[in-house]
């Protein structure tokens, strides 16, 4: 007998079929809107072959991996990418380097941690397929500072896909209302942000991500950088807190406590996006590659009010208060499917009119591809990528970084004094230097 | 049952104990005592990473917000849940819709769960509960930073997500106290109290043990709650054991797998050190049946 398909049995069909149109693209932000149709060609592999690629969700990243999934797979060739969030990524790039096999093909990194994987030898040196296949993909408009930044000891790590930088929005309106421009040093940002409680539409006007697990150290290193002082005097192989900066870093910081949510120090850069969509803060300070959500209409009420300059400078006549990040593609060196045909996928991917498709949503690593017409921010974004403090490429930089960090939240939220806070950091990241 | 049958029947647990519960232990153990990372052997350094952790204030710290969170979470996990029980089973028709309602926040991810929760406290997502507070007084309270406020809206996570599991275990114990017992305290005299504590929560104490078990082991290993709810954990002495684990472990990439394992091999310690007065409970009543 044949049975017909039951209401429920349809129901379930029904349902389950909308589960799985709403999971395809789920974590990708901006889903295949912003791949690019460009050419991905390489020799076939002549078997079955699936390409696993490693590459955290988010606005600025996305239009890469679309770009690089939709153009390269084929037939013969899955390329697989799955939903990731930023310390999923950073934790499966551990593991995937780790043994003499890796799970993935194709990595997305990010300067910071290049040196270390350089280093020993965990992803390839780049060069020589740069040579072979720079004209087919245009590799030479790549700004060279950006293929500075994925390089080390001389060698090329990874073709740099995107770069983020500090940038700083704010409420245009209220700005207008109260007659203010936008702060160029830390003290016109105090000055603007008092006014702004002042005139009580706002009791905490500015949103900074100070997440104490996380964001807390680049803030402190994008201030210490401001100020001209990097986190390590590299030629003498010791830590900079013993200097005078360091604990001026932490006094400007705070000076901003007063104008910020008693609880930032549980906001990352979601959270600081939320407060910016809900109304609740008028200024903030984020990374480049968060700045295009503020303008969409979909995420909130005020994405008509919000304009962009770059960041403010710790002092005047310092560098901006700012980390420039460079994203791009490494092979790992345990993988076992062809370099060729992975450096082209990756080639695809940045190639520019990929670049081009990325725009407003991140900032390619193209040369003069940005412009104040084609992007919100864009004015705001090459005036801070030219002002950012340099980053320091080292191997020991990162482990810096994330040792002192939980000194850094400390201090900033008054449990230790900037001074005893620097001499414990200094001894922290001495220890960190004298390990490596 | 012939000894052919009874090996055929019983070897793929043992294969699913060995693979799952005494390799890993056995891994786990042997990792304590080394240097180790991903894809390596490993060097052995004796009791090195032991006495790392144990001189280590942050893990005593978490030992003991660890403790003290499972054991108020486990008082406050029986008696609402007993109480919502004897509700639920003097219920008629509506029993079933009310189980299903109570049931959801137990069938909901704890990651999720958690994070629908924080929203009551955090007023980028509306803050309901900071609105009601704000009805009755104009002081702020900073869920996320202040460390008891923190703790008690943790505790207050983890009791919605375990009460539905207590509450049905209770109410199947309920179920199993034969009426007439029930039937001859009242023609006794005794009250409604005498007759929950003398008659039928002793009726019920294997039940009650088993769910204190349950959530003595369930909130010991907390761990995914506290993402969303505690992002301040460290600062303000709310991180447990297994977020220590996580922190020292694996935070940025980190490969401290020894440092790992000997939390691990302690935290097994302190949940049998826990849980022996219930499972010593348990076998004299396994014994007397």
């Amino acid at each position: 007998m044949i049975r017909r398909p039951s209401k429920k049995a349809a129901l379930a069909v029904g349902i389950g079929a909308a589960l799985l149109l709403s999971g395809c693209g789920a974590g990708s932000r901006t889903q295949d809107k912003n791949a690019a149709e460009v050419p991905c060609e390489f020799e076939a592999p002549g078997s079955a072959t699936t390409v696993n690629v490693l590459a955290y969700n988010s606005s600025a990243i996305d239009p890469f991996t679309n770009t690089l999934v939709a153009n390269c797979t084929t037939d013969e060739v899955d390329v697989v990418h799955e939903p990731v969030d930023f310390a999923g990524q950073v934790q499966r790039t551990t593991t995937t380097l780790a043994g003499a096999e890796g799970t993935y093909d194709i990595l997305e990194t990010y300067g910071y941690i290049i040196p270390e994987n350089a280093e020993s030898e965990k992803i390839l040196p780049l060069n020589d397929l740069i040579d072979k296949y720079g004209d087919t993909y245009g590799l030479d408009e790549l700004s060279p500072s950006m293929v500075e930044a994925m390089s080390y000891n001389g060698d090329v790590y990874a073709v740099p896909m995107q770069a983020q930088m500090y940038i700083m929005a704010y409420r245009k309106d209220i700005f207008d209302e109260l007659g203010l421009e936008p702060p160029t040093t830390f003290d016109e940002l105090r000055d603007v942000a008092q006014k702004i409680q002042d005139s009580g539409e706002y009791q905490y006007p500015l949103a900074l991500p100070l997440l104490a697990s996380s964001d807390i150290a680049t803030a402190y290193d994008s201030a210490l950088g401001s100020l001209g002082v990097d986190l390590v005097d590299h030629e003498a192989g010791k830590p900079n807190f013993d200097q005078p900066e360091a604990i001026q870093a932490f006094e400007e910081l705070k000076s901003l406590a007063p104008y910020m949510d008693p609880q930032v120090t549980t906001f990352d850069q979601p959270k600081v996006q939320q407060q910016m969509y809900n109304g609740d803060a008028a200024i903030s300070i984020m990374f480049s590659g968060r700045m295009n959500d503020l303008v969409q209409e979909s995420n909130s009420p005020n994405f008509d009010k919000i304009a962009f300059a770059a960041p403010p400078a710790v002092v005047e006549g310092g560098k901006q208060y700012s980390t420039l990040s460079v994203d791009g593609w490494s092979i790992p060196a345990n993988t076992s499917l062809d370099e060729d045909m992975l450096f082209n996928m990756i080639g695809s991917s940045v190639s520019e009119k990929a670049s081009l498709a990325a725009i407003p949503a991140a900032y390619p690593a193209r040369q003069g591809l940005v412009t104040a017409e084609n992007s919100p921010y864009g004015a705001a974004a090459n005036d801070a990528i030219e002002n950012a403090p340099a980053a320091e490429p080292f191997p020991y930089t990162a482990k810096v970084s994330n040792a002192v960090r939980p000194v850094i939240a400390e201090v900033f939220t008054g449990a230790l004094t900037p001074e005893e806070g620097t001499a414990q950091m200094q001894t922290i990241a001495q220890k960190v230097l004298d390990a490596e | 049952m012939r000894r052919r049958e009874y090996w055929i029947l019983i070897l793929p647990s043992i294969f699913v104990m060995f693979g799952l519960l005494l390799i890993p232990i056995y891994r786990t153990i042997e990792w304590s005592l080394k240097d180790v990372n991903y894809g390596e052997a490993g060097t052995f350094v004796g009791l090195d990473n032991y006495v790392r952790a144990l001189t280590d204030p942050r893990f005593g710290s978490s030992v003991l917000f660890t403790v003290g969170l499972t054991l108020s979470v486990m008082v406050v996990v029986i008696v609402l849940g007993y109480i919502l029980a004897v509700l639920v089973n003097n219920l008629g028709k509506m029993r079933p819709l009310v189980l299903g309602i109570i049931l959801i926040s137990y069938v909901i991810p704890n990651v999720v769960g958690a994070t629908m929760f924080s929203w009551l406290f955090d007023g980028n997502f509306g803050g309901v509960a900071n609105v009601v507070i704000g009805w009755f007084t104009d002081h702020d309270v900073l869920w996320f930073t202040e460390t008891w406020p923190n703790r008690i809206m943790v505790g207050l996570n983890i009791v919605w997500a375990m009460l539905p599991f207590s509450m049905l275990i209770l109410l199947a114990g309920l179920q199993g106290v034969p009426r007439e017992i029930i039937e001859a305290a009242k023609i006794d005299g005794a009250g409604t109290m005498g007759r929950h504590l003398h008659i039928i929560l002793p009726s019920i104490r294997g039940m009650v043990g088993f769910v204190a078990i349950i959530t003595i082991m369930d909130v010991l290993r907390v761990f995914d709650n506290l993402i969303p709810l505690a992002p301040n954990a460290v600062l303000n002495g709310n991180e447990t054991i297994a977020l220590y684990t996580y922190n020292m472990a694996f935070q940025d990439g980190g490969q401290e797998l020894g440092l790992g394992s000997v939390i691990n091999v302690l935290t097994i310690l302190i949940m049998l050190v826990m849980l022996i007065p219930f499972i010593r409970n348990t076998m004299k009543e396994a014994k007397s049946a």
